[in-house]
């Protein structure tokens, strides 16, 4: 028995599944794979089946990763991906398997691109703005409820692009297990502190990294 | 719709997976001219859509056809209809994501009457007139399958045509017949005539109804060629029948999350309130290699972890340990449970016992449905008191701490005795328990009682019967709440003007329609939902209407009075009805079907083929 990562892609009508959701999905497409993995014991045998960085709803995801056990170590791992990736629904695509280097907490960041309905130049502005700023309180709210954190340290904006719908923006920002910043904290705070306010959004998470900005691997 | 109109409407909305298709299993096809184009609507939210195991039959069955594409439609939640309607977006259709107007035909499945005012508002939400005679083109045809369909009187205005029965071989007539309608360029009111004569095709503008100076119907008059009886349809071989060989995986967490399988239809049982018992007849199975292939199939295309084995009774099954044989370690090795919804508990044998102990256990309920024996006896539900002691001593022995137990009130012929044994049972339940010695140790016991309200129901022996009036049904419940004294008994109870306005509709003729309608522009919608429903609405609709609801909810029909169904043929005799309304009146059980033939008459729809031969 061995634990594989599979890196998949999340796009398209599948960005509206929700984390819990996606576990299921995810766990009837091996079942109908018929990919040789294990089950817990005991009386209710399940999937064990683990998702490094969990991703928003609505988000696209382009390196997104699941780690699950194969029952037989020698198992190709090609064949796995192929499998699979017929298996999918719609939205879903698995990309390549590997045998797992990281470990999910040694996650620390993720980069993000937010394609903006907009007004380019207020947007350029607006993030501007957000970055040349020495803190930036926002109200977070989490499982212990609401609290204000200082977002500030937790992002860099590493571009803001002309885009022919108004600007895209690139983000990278603090994520894992212990501190995680959600992208559209971001778009809040350019609205409050920059009155900032894009027609439709749409965010995809292009890369995740370690602590040194390496791909999580 | 565009894809960033979809997505600006989806961040608005709780659970958006919903509204989006793309689920495993969903049906993609190319468009291509001369195509028919069917919108299935189920009119409730998707989660009870999806849990309804016929829909998946006939979206499969549609879409195995190259020039049909068949796609689904379920009733939006008030933030998504909200959205639509501020966003100026039409009722979709999940696959294509096309506008429900333009499709060729819509079908509604009636599962239950509290559906039909969100008939209406889907139709509303597709910007189509909901009067069939204001929809003055050839298309969309609307279409009325389902139980309900038994008796469609108050939707017939709203509706082009209803479909009776079983819906595997007639969907295929009528696909055809639309395509030949749509290639001739015809116009409606030819299409409808052609329907008519489609075999369990009902066109109701087809029929013309009169009424006495009581009320009551005078008589029904068919026109341009109409047959004065519609029968439904059966299918009369289920070895042979399409049975989906893949089906739609929901992402979101469903009613019914779980593959099934069809064991039969049918029931042999008798009760005199189940409508369904009576409308699926003549019993007919499928044999147990048939079910496993399916259940097979089901579990490989699906990767679902539950299989359900359903039917209106499981244990009734010919072939149930047969079945088991085969399905028990296959599913085993797949991790794959095994759920019997419907079991009896009265013709358990010892060997279907242990087989059926290895599938995992859900919660033990019994549904003994009224409290005394002679009342049992009345509506034959032919479970004794003893059955339910003696299942309930094995059930405790092996671990078990609760039970629940359906009954229901205002049956016919009920007293208040009979209101006090429901607790009186429930209180043996209790006392068995503390006296077995070798109850779970440390642990008390649960007993949970849900007493729902009796719908008398057409094509049933109680179709003729008065439903008590709300206050008589609150009084009921007030009553055996005082029966019950012990803390180990929970009772739960169904609201009664819900069952009122149930029975209202469930037993209505046609000028119940305006109500419907009103209700419904008064805004009532997904009336099956407690926090939906708003019974003032429907108060102030039928005044507005002048319509007396007692008129139909609590009067006694006459065996001779024309009932609004009566010029529909669902198999099982008037004639019997009566016989068997009789019978209750005077406390007499009749035996199933397989101790003996009571001559229902529904083996005259499969020339003389019924399990009960």
């Amino acid at each position: 028995m061995k634990t594989v990562r599979v890196f998949f892609e999340k796009t398209g009508r599948a960005v509206y599944i929700s984390h819990l959701d996606l576990t299921r999905a995810m766990a009837r497409a091996l079942a109908r794979s018929e990919i040789p993995v294990w089950y817990t014991e005991g009386f209710h045998p399940h999937l064990y089946l683990t998702f490094a960085l969990p991703l928003s709803l609505g988000t696209v995801g382009l390196r997104e990763t699941m780690d699950y056990r194969l029952l037989d170590d020698g198992y190709p791992l090609e064949e796995a991906t192929r499998r699979l990736d017929a298996a999918l629904p719609e939205g879903l695509h698995a990309v390549k398997t590997v045998d797992p280097v990281m470990q999910p907490k040694q996650i620390m960041w993720a980069d993000y691109a937010l394609a903006l309905r907009c007004d380019f130049a207020q947007a350029k502005a607006a993030f501007d703005a957000l970055a040349a700023l020495p803190a930036l309180p926002m109200e977070k709210r989490g499982k212990k409820g609401v609290r204000t954190v200082d977002i500030r340290p937790l992002f860099s904006v590493l571009s803001v692009e002309k885009s022919p719908k108004g600007a895209l923006v690139r983000l990278r920002c603090r994520a894992g297990v212990e501190t995680n910043l959600n992208p559209s904290l971001v778009l809040d705070a350019a609205r409050e502190r920059a009155g900032f306010e894009a027609l439709a959004v749409l965010m995809t998470r292009v890369a995740v990294l370690d602590a040194n900005c390496c791909d999580f691997l | 719709m565009t894809p960033e109109q979809l997505d600006l409407l989806l961040s608005q909305v709780q659970k958006p997976a919903r509204y989006t298709a793309g689920e495993m299993g969903a049906v993609q096809k190319e468009k291509k001219p001369g195509m028919l184009r069917y919108a299935f609507c189920f009119p409730d939210v998707y989660e009870v859509g999806m849990s309804h195991l016929g829909m998946k039959i006939l979206y499969a069955h549609a879409n195995r056809r190259d020039d049909v594409w068949c796609e689904r439609v379920f009733a939006p939640e008030d933030d998504m209809q909200t959205a639509m309607r501020e966003m100026g977006v039409s009722l979709y259709a999940l696959e294509s994501l096309d506008p429900v107007r333009d499709f060729d035909l819509i079908g509604f499945t009636l599962q239950y009457e509290m559906c039909y005012t969100e008939v209406l508002n889907l139709l509303d939400l597709a910007e189509l007139p909901v009067r069939s005679a204001d929809r003055k083109e050839l298309f969309p045809i609307v279409v009325c399958g389902g139980p309900c369909a038994s008796n469609p009187e108050p939707l017939a205005p709203f509706a082009d045509l209803f479909s009776l029965g079983e819906g595997e071989e007639v969907s295929d007539e009528l696909f055809d017949l639309c395509l030949a309608a749509k290639r001739g360029g015809w116009e409606k009111s030819r299409f409808l005539r052609a329907a008519a004569q489609i075999p369990g095709i009902y066109v109701p503008a087809l029929y013309d109804i009169s009424y006495n100076a009581d009320g009551t119907i005078a008589a029904v008059s068919p026109r341009e060629g109409a047959p004065a009886v519609v029968t439904k349809r059966v299918v009369a071989d289920l070895d042979k029948v399409f049975y989906p060989q893949s089906f739609v995986v929901p992402f979101i967490d469903i009613i019914h999350d779980r593959a099934a399988v069809e064991l039969f239809r049918g029931c042999n049982r008798g009760c005199r309130f189940c409508q369904a018992g009576f409308l699926y007849r003549p019993i007919r199975e499928k044999s147990a290699e048939t079910v496993a292939e399916d259940a097979k199939n089901a579990i490989r295309s699906t990767g679902y972890e539950e299989l359900g084995l359903t039917s209106l009774s499981t244990s009734d099954y010919t072939h149930l340990e047969e079945l088991l044989d085969r399905l028990l370690d296959w599913c085993g090795e797949r991790h794959v449970n095994l759920s019997l919804p419907s079991l009896r508990i009265d013709n358990f044998s010892p060997s279907l016992l242990e087989k059926v102990s290895r599938v995992r256990k859900s919660g033990l309920t019994f549904a003994p449905e009224a409290g005394t024996q002679r009342l049992r006896d009345v509506i034959n539900k032919n479970i004794t008191e003893a059955d339910v002691l003696t299942t309930c001593r094995t059930a405790f022995t092996g671990g078990y701490t609760a039970v629940k137990l359906y009954f229901m009130m205002g049956l016919p012929t009920e007293t208040p005795d009979d209101i006090k044994g429901i607790a009186e049972l429930a209180q043996k339940v209790v006392d068995l328990y503390y006296s077995l010695p070798e109850k779970p140790k440390g642990k008390g016991v649960q007993v949970n009682i849900s007493v729902a309200c009796f719908v008398p129901k057409p094509f049933t022996p109680f179709e003729f019967e008065p439903q008590d009036t709300i206050g008589a049904l609150r009084e009921k419940q007030q009553y055996l709440l005082s029966c019950v004294r012990s803390k180990k008994i929970s009772v739960s109870y169904h609201d009664a003007a819900v069952s009122m306005l149930e029975a209202v509709l469930a037993r209505g003729d046609r000028r119940l329609a305006d109500v419907i309608e009103r209700a419904w522009r008064l805004g009532t919608r997904l009336d099956g939902w407690e926090e939906h429903l708003r019974v003032d609405a429907w108060r102030q609709a039928f005044a507005d209407c002048g319509v007396d609801p007692l008129f139909y909810s609590s009067r006694r029909r006459g065996f001779d009075e024309v009932l609004p169904w009566d010029h529909l043929d669902y198999g099982v005799t008037k004639r019997f009805f009566i016989r068997e309304n009789e019978r209750a009146t005077r406390g007499e059980t009749t035996p199933g079907c397989f101790v003996r033939c009571a001559g229902c008459g529904a083996d005259r729809l499969t020339k003389g083929a019924c399990r009960c031969k």
